[in-house]
């Protein structure tokens, strides 16, 4: 999978492409923790070019959301895909995130 | 869902269809996924095969086909309410095999797939599977061995376990299939009953009892490489397995020597509706 950075209107967005799983969680949640560790608690993960994300993904974005929460920002998704979308459906975290 | 009103929707709506809808029409297609104790990765699983099977415009069903877990799988398919979807339950831990039996003659499709529910063998690779189904071929293996097959983070140990079992399987058994464990493969719908009707192994070796019933029965069988990354949680103790597979394969030669595989054992309860009496459908080659 690969992972791209950049910021915008002061977010820092994380651009995913490719199948996020248990091999990819930790360099994911490594760079989100880095973000919020720098102060930066307003993120993005952008999930249009994620074609599947597994149970260690779901909790590699769920921990980084409630970090920058509790530092008094906000992890969002951008434009998931539809296999994205749906898993984030089934599972109900479209429910605990803010999707735009 | 008329084919003309499928094709007009983007696959997100599709899917919203396919979830909320009972299909009106016999499936083109079904997709078994055995489980056992798959409460953390099964929702994703149907989330990804559901939204790419949706893609295809074609009528399908999903079936998860349940071995005895006793964690919360069943329940946690079942609370999706997604109308095409049906859970196969079982009482015990039969074994994989038993699983994956029970799946498939449950299915109702043209064509049936069992994909495990790791994900390990993306859903994006049915499309190479189908096209050889189209081309003729009566059973087709997605496979980690044959040429243009895509391998990720596969260990030393499972390759090793790997290259011996095709030393076995090629070299002593004779079955010309150079990956019998993938779990990605496909059926047409009467190569699916005469097999699964006449399985007996009910644990991991059952792979290598289809193909052999499949090349005994003169069965058209293709391998088609496939994207295979390995999902971390799966145990797999060589050792232990290799023992397994060596006792299963001397067991499956005396169940042809004795003739175990001359008349369906389980019969489907399609095949019971119409006429018990009646043979199974396939046509052999042989």
């Amino acid at each position: 999978m690969d992972i791209a950075q950049h910021t915008t209107d002061g977010r820092v967005v994380f651009t995913l492409t490719g199948r996020f799983d248990a091999h990819e969680a930790d360099a994911v949640k490594d760079a989100l923790h880095a973000e919020i560790k720098a102060g930066h608690s307003d993120l993005g993960v952008d999930l249009a070019g994620v074609v599947f994300l597994d149970s260690s993904a779901l909790a590699t974005l769920t921990s980084a959301m409630k970090r920058c929460r509790e530092a008094g920002g906000d992890l969002v998704l951008l434009s998931p895909s539809d296999p994205a979308r749906v898993i984030l459906e089934l599972t109900r975290l479209d429910l605990a995130f803010e999707i735009l | 869902m008329t084919e003309e009103t499928s094709q007009s929707l983007d696959s997100l709506q599709q899917y919203r269809v396919w979830a909320s809808t009972p299909i009106d029409q016999p499936p083109t297609y079904s997709v078994v996924i055995p489980t056992y104790n798959e409460e953390i990765r099964i929702v994703p699983t149907i989330g990804a095969i559901a939204t790419h099977m949706c893609t295809l415009g074609e009528p399908w069903e999903l079936i998860i086909s349940d071995d005895g877990s006793n964690d919360s799988t069943v329940q946690l398919v079942n609370d999706l309410g997604l109308a095409n979807l049906r859970v196969v339950p079982a009482k015990i831990n039969a074994g994989k095999g038993d699983a994956v039996r029970r799946g498939m003659l449950a299915s109702l499709g043209e064509t049936v797939l069992f994909a495990d529910a790791d994900q390990s063998t993306p859903i994006e690779q049915f499309e190479r599977l189908a096209d050889q189904i189209r081309l003729g071929a009566d059973v087709v293996v997605g496979s980690r061995a044959a040429d243009g097959a895509e391998v990720s983070n596969k260990s030393m140990a499972r390759k090793a376990f790997s290259a011996g079992l095709r030393f076995v399987v090629m070299g002593v058994f004779r079955i010309p299939v150079a990956d019998t464990q993938c779990g990605f493969k496909m059926f047409t719908r009467e190569s699916a009953d005469l097999l699964f009707e006449r399985q007996l192994i009910d644990d991991f070796s059952f792979d290598l009892e289809v193909l052999y019933l499949s090349q005994k029965f003169g069965l058209k069988t293709v391998e088609v490489p496939v994207e295979w990354i390995d999902a971390p949680g799966s145990t797999v103790n060589p050792t232990k397995v290799a023992l397994g597979f060596l006792r299963d394969l001397a067991t499956i030669k005396k169940n042809d020597r004795d003739g175990k595989y001359d008349r369906p054992t389980t019969p489907t309860s399609r095949v019971q509706a119409t006429d018990e009496a009646d043979p199974p459908t396939t046509q052999l080659a042989a």
